[in-house]
């Protein structure tokens, strides 16, 4: 699962060797430009777009996967800014839907660029050389590191749901044993934490973040 | 749920960012008074919990289906300061994973998810457990209540952000809002379904894990700033109703937003509606937005009797110890 959303995370190219604020940087500023470009320049938008497929390209992400996603996501983003010409009655709001929809569009394939040249852990990284705060670095490292572990308990739980058919019922019924589902892997994932606690402490874990490279 | 990039003007963005980042600081001060070392290890594994939680689709008998958010069952969990954590850092990772919810628009979903859905939703799951004296019952109501109001809140701060990054001449403001929040209201009751089997399950299982919250809201929150946090809650859910009917009617909203535009040299299309004039607020808005608000307050009436009454309560007096399975 891990493999389709950074599948080209650790390919090399040029775009990949960049340093990690730079790609961070360059990202950020391409999305603000798409948001902040009033529509009436939209020659801006065409170098934009030329400038975000040059990325893709250079980094040697397919265009195939880039379709697949883009097919992914433009559900979500179209059933929202539908939703402005539909309450207009239909004759006003076309414009403005395009609008989101493209905006919406160039910011996601930009985030899916970033994605794919920067490896998470890269990420972590980068923003703790920012100066983002050391727990929530840890935080999210520690997410990261557990949320497969999580998704494969779900994953036997789905399984063993189906093995046992539950899968009928009445709408109230799926809803409740769905819930339950989640119920009962947030208790064991609580259990999982607390053992992982105690590893942590019997190996000296005081509540502090301390990084291999703190000395420099 | 998630916003986009695109949806809310860059200003708007940065108004929102700023209002988000100032909870989250605040709730990082006072999650380390609550969690102390546990914190990384119980906050890291609650947002895999909810990022995983968030997978599992809910059918609702048509192709679309719904899933959890988790703003309240985390902060019922792990308090308020630490819910909001875990729920921002949620937004975060999958942002960074799956570019999903936009980076601009992160400090909005981060003001409606974590700090609606966890600080705002905590109180007002406190204060109705407290109202209904606690136990099996009053835990699976507030959190029923709590989720619902949240959901509800969070559409009234969209739809206010809504309005502040578009013109008034751009479309009809009542039409869209009441769109939003019939839709929210409608999803707020799934979210509070949810969360309320959810919660009804932790507590028969393991009763610890929510008087954990409750002992952190003993020590860090007092009863009266949770009661102003519930009472803004409410307030803004309540707002969400008005809002269809009020985006036409205030000239300083108009004159603040006209100058917000102007300073940000945002774009405008008023050109080819300028002459278009306002629709007043019709009779199907005002039906739907009444059958959105009674309706939605029955089903979470029904939810919340009907999952405290589903499973009979056999709460275990000694909480199993989770070592060394």
């Amino acid at each position: 699962m891990s493999d389709f959303w950074d599948r080209y995370g650790r390919s090399v190219s040029i775009c990949h060797r960049m340093p990690p604020v730079l790609k961070l940087a360059l990202a950020i500023s391409v999305i603000v430009a798409g948001v902040a470009i009033p529509v009436r320049y939209w020659p801006a938008y065409g170098v934009l777009g030329c400038l975000v497929f040059a990325g893709h390209s250079i980094a040697g992400i397919p265009l195939g996967y880039l379709i697949k996603r883009l097919l992914i996501f433009l559900p979500f983003v179209g059933s929202m800014a539908i939703s402005l010409p539909l309450s207009q009655g239909l004759d006003r709001g076309w414009d403005l839907m395009l609008q989101i929809m493209f905006r919406g569009c160039l910011a996601f394939l930009v985030s899916l660029w970033l994605v794919n040249v920067m490896p998470f852990e890269q990420l972590l990284v980068t923003l703790r050389k920012l100066r983002v705060p050391a727990v929530v670095v840890a935080i999210l490292a520690f997410m990261y590191r557990y949320v497969f572990v999580v998704w494969d308990e779900l994953d036997k739980m789905r399984t063993a749901r189906k093995a046992r058919s539950f899968s009928g019922g009445s709408l109230w019924f799926r809803w409740r044993t769905l819930s339950q589902m989640i119920g009962m892997l947030l208790i064991r994932s609580l259990n999982r934490a607390e053992r992982i606690h105690g590893a942590m402490c019997s190996r000296g874990w005081d509540g502090e973040v301390r990084w291999l490279d703190d000395q420099d | 749920m998630h916003i986009q990039d695109g949806y809310l003007s860059t200003s708007v963005c940065l108004a929102t960012g700023a209002v988000s980042l100032g909870a989250v600081a605040y709730s990082l001060h006072r999650m380390k008074d609550s969690l102390g070392e546990r914190t990384v290890p119980l906050t890291g594994m609650m947002g895999s919990l909810i990022f995983a939680g968030q997978m599992v689709n809910f059918p609702i008998g048509l192709p679309v289906s719904g899933h959890l958010m988790g703003g309240v069952l985390a902060a019922a969990i792990l308090g308020p300061w630490a819910g909001c954590i875990a729920v921002t850092l949620v937004l975060v990772a999958q942002w960074a994973l799956f570019s999903d919810g936009g980076l601009l628009a992160l400090g909005a979903n981060v003001l409606h998810m974590a700090v609606l859905g966890s600080i705002g939703g905590y109180a007002v799951m406190t204060t109705v457990r407290k109202l209904l004296g606690g136990g099996f019952r009053g835990t699976v109501a507030g959190s029923v209540v709590a989720a619902w109001l949240a959901v509800l809140a969070a559409s009234a701060v969209f739809c206010l952000e809504f309005r502040l990054s578009y013109a008034a001449s751009d479309f009809d403001f009542g039409n869209i809002f009441t769109l939003m929040v019939t839709l929210h209201a409608l999803i707020g009751v799934g979210e509070a379904i949810i969360t309320g089997f959810v919660v009804s399950v932790i507590y028969q299982q393991r009763p610890d894990l929510i008087d954990m919250a409750q002992q952190v809201d003993a020590t860090v929150a007092s009863s009266a700033s949770r009661f102003a946090a519930a009472g803004l809650v409410c307030a803004l859910a309540v707002a969400a109703f008005a809002a269809p009917f009020a985006s036409d009617l205030p000239d300083g909203l108009d004159s603040v937003v006209d100058r917000f535009r102007i300073a940000t040299s945002e774009d405008s299309t008023a050109g080819l509606f300028a002459d278009y004039d306002q629709i007043p607020i019709t009779g199907w808005q005002s039906l739907s937005i009444s059958v959105a608000g009674i309706g939605g307050s029955l089903a979470v009436f029904a939810a919340a009797v009907l999952i405290g009454r589903a499973i009979p309560v056999n709460t275990p007096t000694i909480a199993v110890e989770a070592t060394g399975e």
